[in-house]
Order: C-alpha cells, then structure tokens, then sequence
C-alpha cells in the first residue's frame, strides 16, 4: 500500500517535469505571441526613454546628445528647474490644460451623442457613417489650411448660435469652435459605435415592455452599460488633445529641439509634462474607476 | 362618433362599444378645452391626451427630423472642406482674391496642378509617403494582430503587466521619445531612409500601434472559447488556429486597422518629417508647406512671406491637397465598404 502511494507521487513528479500540462503549455503559447511585441517595447520605448531621462540631466550638444563622450555638461536638476522657472513656460502649460479642460467633455458629449444617432435605424444610416470617417483622412497640414480658410468651422450650427456667442464668452468658445471639436472626434464615435452595439437587444426590449421612454432608456440602461467605454474615451481625447501638434507645449517643444542647445530642457520639459498628464490622467480614472466596472 | 363592432357569435348578436373610441371622444373634448386655453399649454395637453400609438408616432416623426437634421449638419461640416478644396484649386488667383467668386471658378485653371506637382516633387515624395504607409500598414496588420491575440484570448503570468504596457504606450507622448530615438537612428545612420518609420511597426509599435492592439484584442475576446478547442481538437497548432480560425473571423478588425493605419501613416506630419527631413527623402505632408515658399520669390522661410503672396498661391496649396489627398482618398472609397462593415460589426456579441 505504502509502495503504492510513493510510486504514484513519483509519476506524478516526472510527469511534471517530462510534458507541461495543459494550461502551462496553453499559457507559454501566449507568452511566445507577445515576445516580438515585448522586444519591440524594449527597443522602441524602454530604451529610448531611459535614454531621455538621461538628456534631461545633461547640458548636450548635438555630437554627444547621451553625453557617453565626455563632451556634453552633467547639470543635475538644473533642466528642470530652468523649464519650472520659465513664466511662458507655466503659463503655456496652464493655458493648454485649461484648454483640454473644456474641449474634453465637449469631445466625448459630443460624439456620444452622434454615436447614439448612428447607432438609430433609419434610411441612408451606412451613407452617414462613412461621411463620419472623413476627419480621419483630412487630417494633418491640410486641416491647418483649411481652418486658416475658415472653412473647417463652417457648420449651420455656429451660424444659428452667433448671438450666443456674443453673450456669453465661455459658452460662445465652445459655439464657435464647435467645428475643430467635430473634426477631432472621429476615433471617440468609433469607440461609442462598438460599445453600443454591445449593449444586448433584450434588455431594450424589457424596458420598452415596461413602458420606459427614449430618454429613460438611454440614462438607466444604455449609460450605465457603457459606462467603462465613457472613461475609456474621456481618456483617449485626454491624451489626444495632451499631444496633438497644435497643443501649444508642443510647439515650445520643437522650437526647444529646432535652436540645438536645448535638448536637455526639452527633454526635462517633456518629462514634466508627460509626468502632469499622466497624474491628470490617473487623477481622474481614480474619481471615475466606480463607473469602470 | 363612438366606432362599433359587432360580433356574431351563434345566433344572439352583442354589440361591444369600443373601449378606445370611447378614450378618443373625451380627448378630443380635452382637446376642445385645450384648445380655449390656447398656446403651448394647451398644445402639451393635446399631446397628453393622445393614445399610446399616435404619441409613439408623434415622437418618432419628431426624433427623425432631428436626427435627420443634425446629422445633414455634420456632413455639411464634413463634406464642405472637399468642395472647397476642389474648387479653389481650379482657379487662378485673380478669381481666389476676387469676393464675389465663391466656389465656381470663373476659368479653369489646371495651371495648379502642374506647379503643385513640381513643388511637391511629387514622384520622389509620393514614393516615400507610399512605401511608409503601405509598408507600416502591412505590418501593423499582421504584428498588432499577433499581441492582441496573446492578451485577449491568453491567461498567462505576466499578461496583465503586458496589457499596462500596452495603456502606458498609448499614454506615453511620442514627443518624449522622439529626441532620443532620432539620436539612436542617427547613431545606426538610418536617418532619412524609411526605417525609424516602418521598422517600429514590424513588432506592433510605431503610429498609434498601442490603440490598434487593443481593437485586435477587444475583437478577438469576444469569440467563444469553444472556436478554438474544436480546432485543437481536430489537431490544429497554435499558429494554425491563428492564422487559419482566428484572423479570418476577426476581418473587420483586419479591414479597420489596416486602413486606419495607412491613412495615420499617410497623414503623419510628425514623425515621419523628423527622421525624414532631406529634399528627395521627404513625404508629400511635409513637403506641402515648400509649396507657399517654392513661389514666393523673395521668402526664405513662411513667415517672411507677405499675406498677399500667400493669398496669391492658396490655390497652388490647395491643388498640392488635392493631390496629397487623392490616394487617401482612393483607399477610402474602396475600403468603404469593409470599414463600414467593420463599424457595423464591431462589438456585436456573436
């Protein structure tokens, strides 16, 4: 009996050590598919931003832009200290924070209402939908042209609403640049496409049986169903307007890498602001993680 | 007024009053009220008044006006650049500076687009901004795929750390990165070649990389586990349930990334201009603003032009659009049909 049992443990440990089982194998399967994308991450992110972490505390020039030569001044914290002093610097940060501010909830209010329309039945709704696409492809340097035209905000609707504008500053920011807040939200009616195609046709069902109205509808069953997908785009047109390359920061960026001297205060910069982003970011899911599910 | 049915049943006849014609007379006295009372008041007691069907069709009448008018809006919106872009760069530039010419050209004026066409210096140009995107496109397909596939249809150690790398790339401005990868393009000397664009791409990076996993992984979630295991079943490997099962029922997702990422790519003004900076290297977004400057006989760079010669080539620039666009814009009409096919399909539980 005794015999037995120390045979059996003994087939069981070779066992273990001669096949994987089924969910080891199943689980070194997937690892294998994420290594080229693991590999890439090292090269293409890791590296480079431990690289720019490195410029951000050198004085470099251009020959010795990791400052592995000798050439380029260590200076510390000094980078970052100069960028925090700068006032435009401060100033432009605040100002395209605040910006974000606004446009955000506009941008995500905005296309979920275009979602739930195109989400509707009704004739001509495929035609609608591709029509939505296009502020994909007009995007870039022919965009820029076009709002410099004044013709990238030309909608019936800002026309309607002139004299709102005149009233009330903040509201007529919002009117008068409802079309550079059209054209940025292609993505995000996307993302509200898929999540209310996800939303079971039952459960409409039920609550029309119950007598609920459109509006009912929408606030107590199509709301809180996509919930997560709300966050999830609050956040994306977050890190869109953060890095989109008419934000002012970026600008100050580019010039900071255009004039050669400045590549650590550029790097500082952008490691700041990246930092701020991310808090904004984290800061804000951590209010929000109740509605994620 | 009352309406009457009648229903013979054996030889007795019972005469029912109907139930709802009853409903519909004291509404229409309400009405008659109402309507003493006057203004919106008495219009919202009206429509209180109505039975089930006909404030049903109330409403849905109502909610497709709506709907019908905000979305002519946008596409209003939307579609009006295209006309305007077409028609200004059909004219000279007497007829753009003229105010009373507005979208229909006075004359014709193909002039445009054959200077367009050498300040762009479109063949070198078109061939880069071709190669990148297509080539970016291909493989942000196939490698956005494989990653995707691992986190959304895998349990394995680590694979929740993955998929926080992957937020974290999404998160991550490229404009942090972007000195120190030029720098180690540069080291390589692989500047001004196609490679810091396309090589990222060929392990699920690059433009927007992070954003195309995670459509892969939330279309591959969403097929049933029992698709795979019949699969193994019948003996297929890993790369065989993948590349043979699973890609195919994810086509759309295929379609959507695909042209997503070459239309980004085409329309990247960023990167791409960064490590590509040199004439006869560069791609056509970058070369658009040599086309102001390539005509102006003084200016050295755009800000010294004077607003009247920039005015005086608008319809040159807007020529080069038409042609930075035009293969964009190919893609887009044929690939329509699979993008919109795409949207319809994504996030429907099968």
């Amino acid at each position: 009996m005794k015999k037995q049992v120390k045979y059996k443990k003994k087939l069981a440990h070779s066992q273990k050590y001669t096949l994987l089982s089924f969910e080891k194998k199943r689980s070194l399967e997937g690892f294998v598919f994420a290594i080229p994308w693991l590999l890439g991450f090292i090269a293409f992110v890791v590296i480079p931003l431990a690289l720019s972490v490195r410029i951000s505390f050198f004085q470099t020039v251009l020959t010795d832009l990791y400052g592995f030569r000798g050439t380029s001044t260590y200076v510390g914290f000094n980078n970052y200290v100069k960028v925090i002093q700068d006032p435009a610097v401060g100033e432009t940060v605040f100002r395209s924070f605040g910006m974000s501010l606004i446009k955000v909830p506009v941008i995500v209010a905005f296309s979920l209402f275009v979602a739930v329309l195109l989400k509707q039945d009704f004739p001509g709704r495929t035609a609608f939908r591709v029509i939505f696409f296009i502020p994909v492809i007009l995007a870039g340097t022919i965009m820029t042209y076009l709002f410099q035209d004044g013709v990238g905000n030309m909608s019936v609707f800002s026309t309607l609403t002139t004299g709102v504008q005149q009233l009330n500053s903040f509201f007529g920011t919002i009117m008068s640049n409802i079309g550079a807040i059209m054209w940025a939200s292609s993505v995000e009616i996307l993302i509200f496409l898929a999540a209310l195609q996800s939303v079971p046709a039952t459960l409409y069902e039920v609550v029309e049986l119950d007598g609920a109205s459109a509006w009912e509808t929408f606030w107590h069953v199509t709301l809180p169903y996509i919930s997560p997908f709300v966050i999830l785009n609050f956040v994306y047109a977050m890190v869109d307007s953060f890095v989109a390359s008419d934000n002012p920061v970026m600008s100050i960026m580019d010039s900071m890498t255009r004039e050669g001297t400045k590549y650590g205060q550029a790097s500082a910069l952008s490691w700041l602001y990246m930092l701020a982003t991310l808090a904004v970011i984290l800061i804000f899911i951590l209010f929000t993680r109740r509605w994620l599910k | 007024m009352a309406d009457t049915k009648s229903v013979v049943a054996g030889d007795s006849t019972v005469v029912f009053e109907d139930v709802s014609g009853e409903y519909e007379t004291t509404s229409a006295a309400a009405a008659e009220t109402a309507k003493k009372s006057g203004g919106i008041k008495g219009f919202i007691k009206r429509y209180e008044n109505l039975g089930y069907r006909a404030k049903k069709k109330i409403t849905f009448i109502i909610s497709r006006i709506f709907v019908y008018f905000v979305l002519i809006e946008m596409a209003y919106l939307f579609v009006l650049p295209f006309i305007y872009i077409f028609s200004t760069s059909l004219m000279t530039s007497q007829d753009y500076m003229d105010p009373t010419v507005q979208y229909i050209p006075t004359t014709i004026n193909w002039d445009n687009f054959k200077k367009a066409f050498e300040a762009l210096d479109y063949v070198k140009s078109f061939i880069n901004s071709m190669g990148t995107s297509l080539l970016s496109a291909i493989f942000q397909t196939t490698s956005c795929a494989l990653i995707g596939y691992a986190i959304g249809r895998y349990k394995f150690k680590g694979r929740n750390l993955i998929f926080l790398f992957v937020i974290l790339v999404l998160l991550i401005p490229p404009q942090v990165m972007i000195l120190a990868s030029y720098g180690i393009w540069a080291t390589l000397s692989l500047v001004n070649t196609w490679a810091p664009v396309v090589i990222p791409t060929i392990f699920g990076l690059g433009l927007r990389g992070a954003l195309f996993v995670l459509i892969y992984m939330y279309f591959f979630q969403r097929i049933p586990d029992v698709m795979d295991d019949a699969a193994r079943i019948d003996g297929a490997g890993p790369l065989r349930v993948f590349g043979q099962i699973m890609l195919p029922l994810v086509k759309s997702a295929v379609a959507i990334v695909f042209i997503f990422s070459f239309v980004w790519h085409w329309n990247d003004n960023y990167e791409a201009p960064m490590y590509m900076y040199l004439d006869g290297h560069q791609t056509l977004q970058p070369r658009l603003q040599n086309i102001q400057m390539y005509y102006s006989k003084y200016a050295t760079s755009q800000a010294v032009m004077s607003e009247l010669e920039k005015s005086l080539s608008e319809p040159m620039l807007f020529a080069g659009c038409l042609m930075v666009m035009l293969p964009v814009l190919i893609v887009y009409v044929f690939g329509q049909k699979q993008l919109a096919a795409g949207i319809e399909r994504i996030g429907v539980i099968e």
